[in-house]
């Protein structure tokens, strides 16, 4: 009785070691020709603009700043060869994937304030319908909420205002059954403006809640 | 010895969350299909949707897996099939000037939307490759990094 007892812990046991020692972790030690060749795409942004990135190793360096252009490093020393634009199809082809799966880009919608006050501009108590939709269309699991004032009035008197503003909002969303668990609230008081401004300026647009949907 | 490798067993476990815990939370998984792995402290275990993932993780896919994640500064990344790419370093405290997110890829593909690091910072942003550096001046690329053969 004791033995099968004992058998079965250490059966348990095994079972329990199995689930926290998992096996290494391999990445590639096969000597293959290509290994490691490298290949970067530069495609328009989500808002339609193309950026730059340099690819560089030990042969040198490499800019590329148009949509469709490609760098190839073929190894960690050999210069960097830059290529014809490749074509939409073409890039599908090997990126397709990676590129279906690539998320939403995340939105931040800024509610403003009347002065003084946790109560919502009339502009922004509308825009609190497209914060829901993309929620819904993001199925959000990750959403920031971080409250400002502008320079007036004292700093510290500042920080407890955009923190009730703050709260505010997140009570506006929980009310519309946005799960409590997924929205972090921050709070900055005067320290972080959208308009920069003396201090003791009044700006509307620094009343505000940034509402971050991920 | 019963009690012995329980506790041994215990500490491994315990000391793995340890160091979990103490690494930045860098994003969160929005999407995934097929299989998706992340390698953390030496465990492996399946991606499930909204998991937090921390500087220190390994992310890798199957041969039909694809992820997509969003990091806490609003850098996008997706992996295609067969990929295996590091979160090096991410530190995002813009008001204590401290920001870097370095990703390391070991194969695959990936697509990359730089975020709020590459705006403020366009030096603290680093894609490595085995080949390469890849530096971003705010924008979307995609990488193919060469596997060394099939495992899995």
């Amino acid at each position: 009785m004791k033995r099968a007892a004992m058998k079965a812990a250490s059966w348990g046991m095994l079972f329990f070691m199995g689930a926290c020692v998992a096996p290494e972790v391999k990445t590639e030690t096969v000597p293959v020709p290509d290994a490691g060749r490298t290949q970067v795409v530069l495609v328009h942004d989500p808002d339609g603009k193309v950026g730059e990135v340099t690819v560089r190793n030990r042969g040198g360096s490499q800019k590329i700043n148009q949509a469709g252009q490609m760098a190839e490093a073929k190894d960690g020393t050999s210069a960097i060869s830059t290529q014809a634009l490749l074509a939409e199809g073409d890039i599908n082809k090997v990126f397709g994937d990676a590129l279906a799966a690539l998320p939403k880009k995340p939105v931040t919608f800024i509610l403003c304030f009347k002065n003084d006050s946790i109560e919502l501009t009339e502009a922004s108590q509308t825009m609190l319908s497209s914060v829901h939709a993309a929620i819904g269309d993001r199925q959000s699991q990750d959403i920031s909420v971080i409250g400002h004032t502008d320079r007036t009035g004292e700093k510290s008197y500042n920080v407890a205002l955009s923190r009730r503003r703050a709260l505010k909002i997140k009570k506006i969303l929980v009310s519309k059954s946005v799960n409590p668990s997924i929205i972090e609230v921050g709070y900055h008081g005067e320290a972080d403006p959208l308009i920069k401004t003396p201090d003791g300026v009044a700006e509307p647009r620094n009343r505000r809640v940034e509402v971050t949907v991920r | 010895m019963k009690h012995f490798f329980g506790v041994l067993c215990l500490m491994l476990c315990l000391g793995a969350n340890a160091v979990a815990a103490s690494n930045e939370e860098a994003a969160i998984v929005k999407n995934f299909s097929g299989t998706a792995f992340i390698v953390r402290q030496q465990m492996t275990f399946p991606v499930k949707k909204s998991e937090r993932i921390f500087s220190g993780d390994l992310l890798r896919t199957g041969r039909d897996g694809t992820l997509g994640i969003i990091f806490k500064d609003n850098t996008i990344l997706s992996l295609g099939p067969r990929s295996e790419l590091l979160i090096e370093e991410f530190h995002f405290e813009p008001s204590r000037g401290k920001l870097s997110i370095v990703t390391r890829m070991f194969k695959g593909t990936a697509a990359y939307v730089s975020g709020v690091i590459a705006r403020l910072s366009p030096k603290s942003v680093r894609f490595e490759t085995p080949s390469a550096t890849i530096g971003i001046r705010g924008t979307k690329f995609l990488v193919k990094v060469e596997g060394g053969g099939e495992e899995e």
